[in-house]
């Protein structure tokens, strides 16, 4: 077997009875950048601390440079591998300098003191993680962000092969989550570090990690490229829920979307939507999460509007993709508009294909049209289509945008 | 840079050297007050007279009586105050490193109420097996035996949670507690006795309560500070800790026994004087920093130093009448500390 920087062979963990990792098997060479992701409960934290020697494993080994850590000293082990928790709590008032230079205690006899080649090491550190200005403040007057970039800073002053951090940036806004991201990246493809992370947002792990480890319920579901595990099988099997995965466009990443269901019951009016090329996306949500019964219709199956919708699980009308609403569509639509308390009418451009649906609003109780161009823009019926808007327009309420409409929606509620 | 942390390095070395000097001053200066009176000039000389070589140059201009007052009555009595001092000052700060805690105190885990009890059960039954030295070695055994007790019953799987450890020396101490209540109730004329020795004090001490508490002390103070640079890493948590090298289950057993034991041997030989251990370690935290490598060595140096001070008033200041010590180091150094905290900004905890 060649010899690797880290190898966990066949690891498995117990608390009393439950078992919390089974058959973990992976290894993890110099440059290599590994994410562990995984639902709560899958093993994260525990396959994290038993590769740190926190927690002995019942069966298996982690070879750290082909050495048992579990055999080695514990200084031993610190010379090689750095970890950096979630949080610290420090109620101390070290300075940050002193916090770093903790980092150095690894590679100090007992009584010997830091030298200046170990406060360069701690400078260096310190400039790296953006740091080294608060040198002097004392720890525990530091923010969230800047704390963990001190402790960042103590790992890195451990000069460490391997690097664990356990959801390093769960804590910190999204700037400093990506500076901190970016930082060990760095460390990564230049240093040649072995970075193991756990990741609870899929995304930073799609962006970060070219290796990924998908653990559920104690065991390595799938592991391998971001790619070949970050598919929608995948994370719907482990984590139970739909998504929808893309890749983006800039980065070339995956990025995965959960999909929104209802969450709020239906309570108040029914309102019927005629929208189109996702002009209602944001609409349907608003007014599904304020607990309307929201429908839409008539639209193409494969419309943007239409996924939306059906993702919401609202009452759809129909029609084959591009093909004009058909008569017995036309008919239903009137009832469905009919029914509704309210009718609302986004900015669609209309053609022969659906200019049947402003037919049928004529028979709206209350119609609120959401305008952002004038109708002759989006008018593809050499006229028609804006006579019956016009007509449609002088019995409606006219608003700008969906936010709009929903404001609207509301206060006519409260005045009931 | 570098000359920022070597002036760091200077000026722990200042404060040592400025604490040490204020000992030796305070030594001499407690000397001279007491019924009879003895010039400071006069207790320096009695003192250089005993030391080898320098003794030769002296003439002795003072009465045998006084020398006996100074060596036999009052040295020994004062560099018991030191010992017990410095022993407070030292267990309170790793007390309260280990637990992470502000409340903690020397007598934390329950090693006060051990010593109690087998201190008022002495008093109360009148034991004098070993003469004078009943009280004290009763105190020892019944400390250890606490200590022992509430090790036993916290350590789990060869661990020790310090959170377990904490709320069995509550547990321990109200237990005991309970026992020397007891004891106390049913005491009758033994009573002002036992309470004297709770409260704390110096009093009718010799050179053999020294050379019992010093071993102890001195062992267990160097063992400590070994581990100085364990225990400031200890305060980043336990797993940090660990992950920067710390056999940290080692070193919990090793810290707690060190400080138990230094505790026990100050207790046995002064009651229980309370005050010192909790706020000398805040007050030189908030003086000298986090630290351990300058905070054990200025808490034990401070703690000696105020504990003497404390004593000499006690035994001064309504003379002939002795005040318990302990009630003298709440008295003033309560005050002092408050206003330690409102003028500093560095935040201790």
């Amino acid at each position: 077997m060649p010899s690797v920087t880290l190898r966990i062979n066949n690891i498995a963990c117990r608390y009393e009875t439950a078992n919390v990792l089974e058959n973990i098997n992976f290894s993890a060479d110099e440059g290599d950048f590994i994410g562990i992701i995984g639902p709560n409960a899958s093993g994260k934290s525990t396959l994290l601390k038993s590769i740190s020697k926190t927690l002995k494993p019942h069966t298996g080994t982690v070879f750290l440079d082909e050495r048992d850590v579990y055999t080695l000293k514990g200084i031993e082990v610190a010379k090689k591998l750095a970890v950096v928790p979630q949080e610290s709590i420090i109620s101390f008032a070290f300075t940050a300098l002193e916090i770093v230079l903790m980092g150095r205690i690894p590679h100090l006899n007992r009584f010997e003191m830091e030298s200046t080649k170990d406060l360069a090491i701690a400078k260096k550190a310190m400039q790296l993680t953006n740091s080294w200005y608060l040198r002097e403040r004392p720890i525990n007057q530091l923010s969230g962000g800047e704390k963990q970039r001190v402790i960042i800073a103590r790992a890195l002053t451990q000069e460490p092969k391997v690097l664990l951090l356990d959801e390093p940036t769960g804590h910190l806004d999204i700037n400093h989550e990506i500076e901190i991201l970016d930082l060990i990246k760095k460390l990564n493809k230049e240093e040649r570090v072995v970075v193991i992370a756990i990741f609870h947002n899929l995304n930073i792990a799609s962006q970060y990690c070219e290796k990924l480890i998908l653990l559920n319920k104690g065991k390595i579901f799938t592991a391998g490229r971001a790619d070949d595990v970050l598919t929608q099988k995948n994370i719907e099997k482990v984590y139970g829920i739909k998504v929808r995965v893309k890749r983006d466009e800039l980065s070339g990443k995956l990025l995965i979307h959960p999909q929104r269901k209802r969450i709020v019951k239906a309570t108040k009016g029914r309102v019927h939507i005629v929208a189109g090329s996702g002009t209602a996306i944001s609409l349907m949500n608003e007014l599904v999460d304020n607990g309307y019964d929201v429908s839409l219709g008539v639209i193409n199956i494969g419309d943007s509007d239409y996924v939306a919708a059906k993702t919401l699980g609202l009452d759809i009308l129909e029609e084959k993709p591009f093909s004009p609403i058909a008569r017995e569509n036309y008919e239903k639509n009137l009832k469905l508009i009919k029914q509704a308390e309210y009718v609302i009418l986004t900015n669609i451009p209309i053609g022969f294909a659906n200019i049947k649906n402003l037919e049928a609003i004529k028979q709206a109780k209350n119609l609120i049209i959401i305008e952002k161009e004038p109708i002759e823009k989006r008018d593809y019926t050499k006229g028609e289509a804006t006579k019956l808007y016009y007509e449609l327009k002088a019995g409606a309420l006219v608003v700008k945008n969906s936010h709009a409409a929903l404001e609207v929606l509301k206060k006519r509620s409260e005045v009931l | 840079m570098y000359k920022n942390y070597l002036k760091k390095i200077f000026h722990w070395k200042l404060i040592i050297t400025y604490l040490t000097a204020t000992l030796g001053l305070t030594i001499i200066l407690a000397l001279t007050f007491g019924a009879a009176h003895i010039s400071p000039f006069t207790v320096f000389k009695i003192l250089l007279a005993k030391l080898p070589l320098i003794k030769n140059l002296i003439t002795p201009s003072w009465s045998i009586g006084e020398a006996t007052i100074i060596l036999q009555i009052r040295l020994p009595r004062i560099i018991l105050g030191v010992l017990v001092g410095a022993a407070l000052g030292v267990a309170g700060t790793t007390m309260q490193g280990l637990f992470k805690n502000p409340m903690a105190d020397p007598y934390i885990i329950g090693i006060s109420s051990g010593a109690a009890l087998g201190a008022v059960f002495t008093i109360a039954f009148g034991l004098s097996i070993f003469g004078m030295y009943t009280i004290p070695l009763m105190a020892f055994a019944g400390a250890t035996a606490a200590i022992f007790l509430v090790y036993n019953i916290a350590s789990v799987r060869r661990k020790l949670p310090v959170s377990t450890l904490l709320l069995a020396g509550i547990a321990v101490t109200l237990f005991l507690s309970a026992i020397i209540s007891l004891m106390m109730y049913t005491s009758g004329e033994e009573l002002h006795g036992i309470v004297f020795w709770l409260m704390g004090g110096l009093w009718g001490r010799n050179w053999n309560h020294v050379l019992m508490a010093f071993p102890f002390i001195f062992l267990g103070t160097i063992i400590i500070y070994i581990f100085a640079r364990d225990l400031n890493v200890m305060l980043l948590g336990e797993e940090p800790a660990q992950h920067l090298g710390i056999e940290v289950e080692t070193l919990k057993k090793i810290i707690l026994l060190s400080a138990s034991l230094i505790t026990a041997a100050a207790v046995s030989v002064s009651g229980i004087i309370g005050f010192v251990g909790l706020i000398i370690p805040h007050a030189m935290r908030i003086l000298v920093g986090p630290d351990h490598r300058i905070l054990l060595p200025s808490s034990a140096l401070v703690g000696g130093i105020f504990l003497v001070w404390a004593d000499t008033l006690a035994r001064t200041i309504i003379a002939p009448i002795e005040l318990p010590v302990g009630i003298i180091t709440a008295l003033f150094g309560a005050p002092f500390f408050i206003y330690l905290l409102r003028t500093r900004k560095r935040a201790m905890f």
